[in-house]
This record gives C-alpha cells, sequence and structure tokens, in this order.
C-alpha cells in the first residue's frame, strides 16, 4: 500500500498533474506515511526520472516544468505536516532565480530553475527584467543560500554586477552565493563581477550551485563548470 | 493609412485577447497544441538523422499544413498584456499574400535586391554578415566590421555589441542605450566609408535590447537610413511579441523603414520539443511574423543542448521549415548561422558551411551571420569566416538537396562530438593584421585547407 503510494506521488510528478500530485500527497497524509518520506521516496524519484528523461531528449523543458508544478503542489499539501527543521534538511537550499533588467530572454534562465528544482533545490523564480533591487527584496525575504542570475543580452550583463554589489551594500554579501549564466556571461565577465560560480550549461549550473553548497567556503572563487 | 490601421488592429488585439500567463502558454498551451498537431498530419518520429537535409517535398508541404493551422490555432502571446494576440484565416492569408517578394535599398555599385527564391534556386542569395551579437571592444569596433566588408562578396552589414560607449557601458534600459543606437549607426557609417562602399545596405540597431536604442539610432538625422537599412524586431522567443517589440515595429514604420525584419529561433528541446515540433513552430512562427508587419523574416531553429543551429538534430529541423515555407510563400525568410566553435578553428568552418550550405538549398533568400563560438566571447570574430560564410552559401545556389545531404552528413561527422564543449578559437587581435585587414598565415592556410575538402567532398567552388 505504502509503495502504491509512492508509485503515484512519482506518477503525478512524471505526468505533471498538479490536482493529481495533490490528492496523492493528501492519500499519503491519510495513510499515515511520513510526509518527508512521501518527498523523498515518491516526488523526487518522478523528478529523477524526469531529469534522466530530458538528459536522453526523451522529454522536452515543458515536461519538465510542468512535472516541477506538479511537485511544488503536492509539496503545498504536505509542507503543514512537516517541520521547518525537516523540511531544510530536505531541500538543498534555496535559491533566488532571474533574468536580469533589461533582458526579455527566459528561456535559459527557466531551463536552470527547473534544472535546479528536479536536483532539489527550493526555487524563487522572478522571471525575466528583474531589476536588482527585486532580487535583493527576495533574497532578504526568503533567506536565500543562493542567487542565480542570468543574460542573454549583453548590455543587460552589467546589471549581475549591481546586484552583487547591493549585496554587499546590505552587508549580506558573505551570507549568500551569487551565481551567473547565460550567452554572454564568461568565466573571466564572473571574476570581473566578483561572483560565486558560473556555468555553460544547466547542467554544469547546477553542478556549480552543489559545490558551493556542500563546502563553497572552502573552494576558490569563482567555481567554473564546463570551459 | 493601411498599414496604420493594421499595426493599431494588431495593439488591439494585444489588449483584449483571451488572457494567459506565460507559464501557461509555454506549458499547457502551446506544447500540446504542438503535439496534437504533429499528430494529426502523421509528422511524429519524422526526423531523419540519417539524412540531415531533407529532400522529401511531401514532408515539407505537410509541415506548411500544419503549421498554417499551428498558427490559426495559436496566435502570439504578449506578455506585456498576458493576452493572445490571435489572427482570423483571413488575416493570416492576407498577410502572406501582400509579403513582399523582393526588397531593393543600398545605392549606387552597392545597392541589392533581395528576391523570393525557391529549394535548389539558382538565384544567388545574398550574405549579410557580422558578429552577430557579438561583444566588440570599442576600439576594435570600427577595423573588425571593416575586416568584413571589405570583402565585395559581403552584399550587406550589421553592427555588433559595443562593449563601451566613449568608455561608458552601455546598460539596457538606460539613457546609454538611447545614445549608443546613433553611436552604433555613426560607426558603421564610417566603417562603409573606409572601405569605399558608402552605399552598402545595412541593419540596425543591431544593439537594441529594448527599444531604446532603436528609437536613439534609426530614422533619426546621422542614424540609420530607414530607406537602406531593415529595421531589425527579433523575438526573444518564438510567438511571443511583446511591447518592447511592438514599439520597435511601429517606430519603424512611423520611419517608412524599407523592411521591417521580424525573426525567432525556434528551440530543439525548448517549448517546442522535438525536432519535429520545433520546425512546426517555424513554420508558424514566419506566418505570424508576416501578419506583425515582418517584411523579411529570420527563421531558424536552435538546440537547446548548444545554442546553436548547426546540430544533426537542428540542422534537419532548419531545412525542413525553411522548405516548408519556401515551396508554399512567396514571404522572404533568410537564415541565421550560429555556430559554437571560435575563429581559427576547422570546426567553426565547418559548421559553418554545413548551415550555410543548407539554407541556401532550401530557399532563404539570404544568410545572416556569422556567430563564432555562439557570440559568447568579446571580440572572438574576423572578416574570413563571413568571407567563407558568403562564398560556400553563393556556391551552394543550384545544387541538389541530395548532394548537400551527402556533402553536410560528412562534415557533421568532423564536428559533432565536440558541440558541448567546443573549442573557443582566438580573437580579432590574434588573428588579423589590424592595419593590413589581412588575415594571420595560420587562419589563411586553415580557411585554404577547408575549402579544398569542401572542394574533395563535392561542391564547386564559385567565387
Amino acid at each position: 500500500m505504502t509503495q502504491e503510494i509512492f508509485d503515484k506521488l512519482a506518477k503525478a510528478v512524471m505526468d505533471g498533474d498538479e490536482d493529481f500530485a495533490k490528492n496523492a500527497a493528501q492519500e499519503a497524509i491519510n495513510s499515515n506515511i511520513e510526509p518527508i518520506d512521501a518527498i523523498k521516496k515518491g516526488f523526487s524519484t518522478g523528478m529523477a526520472v524526469i531529469g534522466e528523461k530530458f538528459g536522453r531528449f526523451e522529454v522536452f523543458l515543458p515536461e519538465v516544468m510542468l512535472a516541477a508544478d506538479a511537485m511544488k503542489a503536492g509539496i503545498g499539501v504536505l509542507r503543514p505536516h512537516i517541520s521547518e527543521e525537516q523540511m531544510a534538511k530536505q531541500i538543498k537550499g534555496k535559491v533566488v532565480i532571474g533574468t536580469v533588467y533589461g533582458d526579455i530572454h527566459d528561456i535559459g534562465k527557466n531551463l536552470v530553475a527547473t534544472m535546479l528544482e528536479v536536483a532539489g533545490y527550493e526555487v524563487y523564480d522572478l522571471g525575466n527584467d528583474v531589476e536588482p533591487k527585486k532580487f535583493l527584496e527576495k533574497v532578504k525575504e526568503v533567506t536565500a543560500d543562493i542567487v542565480a542570475m542570468s543574460c542573454l543580452l549583453t548590455p543587460s550583463m552589467y546589471y549581475q554586477k549591481d546586484v552583487i554589489e547591493l549585496l554587499k551594500e546590505m552587508d549580506i554579501r558573505d551570507k549568500i552565493w551569487a551565481i551567473i549564466g547565460g550567452s554572454p556571461i564568461t568565466p573571466d565577465w564572473t571574476k570581473d563581477v566578483g561572483a560565486d560560480g558560473w556555468g555553460r550549461h544547466s547542467d554544469d549550473a547546477v553542478g556549480v550551485a552543489n559545490m558551493l553548497m556542500e563546502n563553497g567556503s572552502e573552494l576558490p572563487k569563482p567555481v567554473i563548470k564546463g570551459v | 493609412m493601411g498599414e496604420t490601421r493594421s499595426i493599431l488592429d494588431i495593439i488591439d488585439k494585444s489588449q483584449v485577447g483571451p488572457l494567459h500567463t506565460a507559464r501557461e502558454w509555454e506549458t499547457k498551451i502551446v506544447p500540446p497544441k504542438i503535439r496534437e498537431k504533429l499528430k494529426e498530419h502523421g509528422l511524429q518520429n519524422t526526423y531523419d538523422s540519417k539524412n540531415p537535409v531533407n529532400s522529401d517535398n511531401g514532408l515539407a508541404d505537410e509541415f506548411w499544413k500544419a503549421g498554417y493551422e499551428l498558427a490559426l490555432d495559436l496566435g502570439l502571446h504578449c506578455p506585456t498584456t498576458e493576452r493572445i494576440i490571435k489572427f482570423t484565416d483571413q488575416e493570416l492569408k492576407s498577410a502572406l499574400m501582400t509579403s513582399p517578394s523582393e526588397i531593393s535599398l543600398g545605392w549606387g555599385p552597392d545597392r541589392r535586391t533581395v528576391k523570393t527564391r525557391k529549394p535548389e534556386d539558382s538565384t544567388v542569395p545574398l550574405a549579410a554578415m557580422s558578429c552577430l551579437g557579438m561583444e566588440v571592444s570599442e576600439e576594435l569596433f570600427i577595423p573588425l566590421f571593416q575586416s568584413i566588408a571589405q570583402y565585395k562578396i559581403v552584399d550587406m552589414l550589421l553592427g555588433g555589441v559595443l562593449k563601451t560607449v566613449h568608455g561608458r557601458h552601455g546598460k539596457a534600459k538606460t539613457p546609454y542605450e538611447t545614445f549608443k543606437g546613433k553611436y552604433e549607426a555613426v560607426l558603421m557609417q564610417e566603417v562603409l566609408r573606409r572601405v569605399g562602399r558608402p552605399g552598402m545596405p545595412t541593419w540596425g540597431v543591431e544593439d537594441s535590447p529594448t527599444e531604446y536604442a532603436q528609437l536613439g539610432g534609426y530614422g533619426v538625422p546621422g542614424g540609420y537610413d530607414p530607406k537602406h537599412t531593415i529595421a531589425i524586431v527579433l523575438l526573444p522567443s518564438p510567438l511571443k511579441l511583446d511591447y518592447t517589440l511592438l514599439h520597435k515595429i511601429v517606430h519603424a514604420l512611423n520611419c517608412g523603414a524599407v523592411a521591417v525584419e521580424i525573426g525567432h529561433w525556434a528551440m530543439i528541446g525548448g517549448y517546442s520539443g522535438p525536432p519535429e515540433g520545433a520546425a512546426l513552430v517555424a513554420v508558424a512562427g514566419l506566418i505570424l511574423e508576416c501578419c506583425a508587419f515582418g517584411a523579411i523574416n529570420h527563421s531558424t531553429v536552435l538546440d537547446i543542448r548548444y545554442l546553436s543551429n548547426t546540430s544533426r538534430e537542428a540542422l534537419w529541423a532548419t531545412g525542413v521549415s525553411r522548405q516548408a515555407q519556401t515551396r508554399n510563400t512567396h514571404a522572404l525568410t533568410f537564415g541565421i548561422t550560429s555556430q559554437v566553435a571560435g575563429p581559427v578553428t576547422d570546426m567553426l568552418l565547418y559548421e559553418t558551411a554545413c548551415i550555410s550550405m543548407l539554407d541556401s538549398v532550401s530557399g532563404a533568400v539570404l544568410e545572416m551571420g556569422t556567430r563564432p563560438a555562439g557570440c559568447k566571447y568579446p571580440d572572438r570574430g574576423s572578416g574570413l569566416e563571413s568571407k567563407f560564410c558568403a562564398e560556400v552559401l553563393k556556391s551552394t545556389a543550384g545544387m541538389k538537396r541530395s548532394d548537400v545531404n551527402e556533402i553536410v552528413k560528412t562534415l557533421l561527422l568532423k564536428y559533432e562530438e565536440n558541440m558541448k564543449y567546443p573549442p573557443t578559437g582566438k580573437t580579432f587581435t590574434e588573428c588579423y593584421d589590424t592595419k593590413t585587414l589581412k588575415p594571420t598565415k595560420e587562419w589563411q592556410d586553415l580557411y585554404d585547407r577547408v575549402w579544398k575538402e569542401l572542394a574533395d567532398f563535392g561542391l564547386q567552388r564559385y567565387y
């Protein structure tokens, strides 16, 4: 019975079905399944399968985004039954992500945001054309571990630096990892603006986030993956 | 007056159309509709990895029919108002019918006419060259673009992204951006003066992340001349038209633009799904862009894994969608090269050859490029890859798709394994003499060697 519910939770995510995910989550609670187990053995299993399928190009970005939405919806049902401490252990970290000001491109940002969710991060997506102060407001609101800034247009990349400077001015630069990426963003630029990490592809970005969260304070910065 | 009425109609639609968030559009509306159309028309699993250059007219025509229906069913999403701009069957047909089949611009010996083409057409396509989207140091801007425009085989010129404006960073959405619009135009005019081609057609404003640079540089005294410069309006995502882009379109029309370019990059792996889905979106994109006053339309398919159109899947999808377009409408559709390798690598030239030959034989009216190393790295471009692109493009005119397919298959094997982490190559100053504007011996030798390989593979060199 328990395994059956785990399978349902996983399937709800794989199908990208929010209602099914909420119902399966409620069924898990009604069956006295530990909510954390419902996430780990149910939703996360489904997300892992979707992530692998995306890697093999068997599913595509919309399916992965829908899976992430379904998992979020299901976790919304489970969350009141999970202590903050338990939840903090479950997630790898909180990420505030967005495409910087003046840039309306978002497919790369959406891809990274979704892959971070697949990898177990709690992601707060601010969308595109995001003013620097909006990043700061959200970072403070959710006590983020990582701020991730995407950019496709060169004239907008200067706003990545602005966000990092604002973090310094607000005296929280040493409390958060700043990672950047996007078409014109290079390792050299990453060094110039004082960011902590850069990844060429979405899987590289997840790798960088993992490295920073696991032992970032001991690593030389910036962490670069995919040169 | 007709144009005024119609552009206002589009703005009206963006205010009152069905309401959907961008996320709904991208995940719940577009992907299922693509799957539905692919299934209805039997287009699922038609991607042919063994033949990256499609030669099947029936398949191309089926993509056209399905793409037309997709355009009719979906319309364009306006992220600014979160509303759908829908068009009727009559509006789609009218837009395609009234779309120009040729455009002339420029003056003197460098005046050019862009003409509609069909697959395997012997009409020679034009070459509109640049380091497209690449950040270029202010002091190198003129010599780098001179190095491109000096070659007579290059028909039109586009600028790049200035790293600074009189030493200041040209941040998007600031008055620096507005200033930069005209500054780019002035520098481009100086490039053309120095190469002795003042009447060469241009495209602009290339570096206009928002509407500000275009407002500042297009149609203003001393800026880009609307009679000889095609106005650039590039959609950030296919099937989306926001107010930044509508501002640009309205401004270009107000200025009496010779033509407005609207274009898209359909994306394999993204919202369009598989190669077949991306091809379908490219077809629908062209039709909808004609409705939105695109007189000449950039259409290509990128692969999300590399952000390039030189992978096997992207080449196939670009080719079949282009053939669908050029076999079924006279609308002007053109390609863009988007490579992953940098200058002074044979991989860059192999990639350039594949996409240029494909677009040429599929009926593109012109090829725009190049984008060495995806234009990711500053100053990492030069004139020689543009010259090579133009030569290959034009030499391919009149060839059979099946013959091009054999060459592309051979070239793909030489580079496709290296696409995820490609060689970044060398910068302009490392591969060109900035005074004589000649390539280094290393770069010239490599170019000669690859051209010889292409000739051995069966590409007749006419230029």
